[in-house]
């Protein structure tokens, strides 16, 4: 059985609650800030709203499952079935194809509207880098089985 | 542009051959309701429902689970039919 750990999960969300009540009060009290003062608020609004969001609903996910072992236990099955598995390794194999096809026609359609030059540069880095990974799997899969 | 082999990551449910299996009508007979196995095998109800209208093919492993559970071997189970026009070297 898994171990259900709550009191983590809520000290990070109170964390989370604390960085977003601080991006809160920032964006209240320096209205006219310049450089990093003043994006820094909004970068601790949404890592404050994510860790409070992520961790709360696992904080409450496991209490949950603390509660209703047997609720608990068919999760834990349904998370590792196999059919479920190949069904979501097949569906993330399709997105995949699809966000290659999409992404390249973005990085043609940026490079043809004569966005700024770091910009495609920047797309193209993190395209060769999604690819690579691919090739990096692909060869150490064929290694390993 | 890399082309992503299907067949060779998800051997399932496109080849010629196909494997068959009795597992309805073992559990059937052995008066086994699909919630009871799917909960025993630790495997989702929908997929003992899969499984038996011949959508999909288990791993080995849990067709080794299937056939102890039963008190059998794989090939009273499941059947293997190679497709005809398949030549084996």
């Amino acid at each position: 059985m898994k171990q259900y750990k709550i009191m983590r999960y809520i000290i990070f969300a109170i964390i989370g609650f604390i960085i977003l009540g601080t991006g809160l009060v920032l964006i209240k009290l320096l209205p006219d800030a310049e450089g990093i003062l003043k994006t820094l608020p909004y970068i601790c609004v949404g890592l404050g709203s994510g860790l409070l969001g992520g961790n709360l609903g696992t904080a409450i996910k496991n209490w949950f499952a603390l509660k209703n072992p047997q609720i608990a236990k068919q999760v834990e099955i349904e998370e590792k079935d196999e059919r479920n598995r190949s069904i979501s390794d097949r569906a993330k194999a399709k997105a995949y194809d699809l966000m290659i096809y999409t992404y390249s026609s973005i990085l043609l359609a940026f490079a043809l509207m004569g966005v700024e030059l770091y910009v495609v540069l920047t797309l193209v880095a993190v395209y060769l880098f999604i690819v690579s990974t691919n090739v990096y799997y692909l060869i150490k899969y064929h290694k390993e089985v | 542009m890399l082309y992503f082999e299907w067949k060779a990551y998800f051997p399932f449910g496109t080849g010629g051959d196909v494997v068959k299996n009795r597992l309805e009508e073992i559990r059937k007979q052995k008066g086994i309701r699909q919630e009871k196995l799917a909960t025993d095998l630790e495997v989702s109800r929908q997929t003992i429902g899969s499984l038996e209208n011949g959508r999909y093919n288990p791993s080995i492993i849990l067709a080794f689970k299937i056939a102890r559970y039963f008190g059998m071997s794989i090939e009273e189970i499941f059947i293997y039919e190679e497709d005809e026009g398949n030549e084996t070297i």
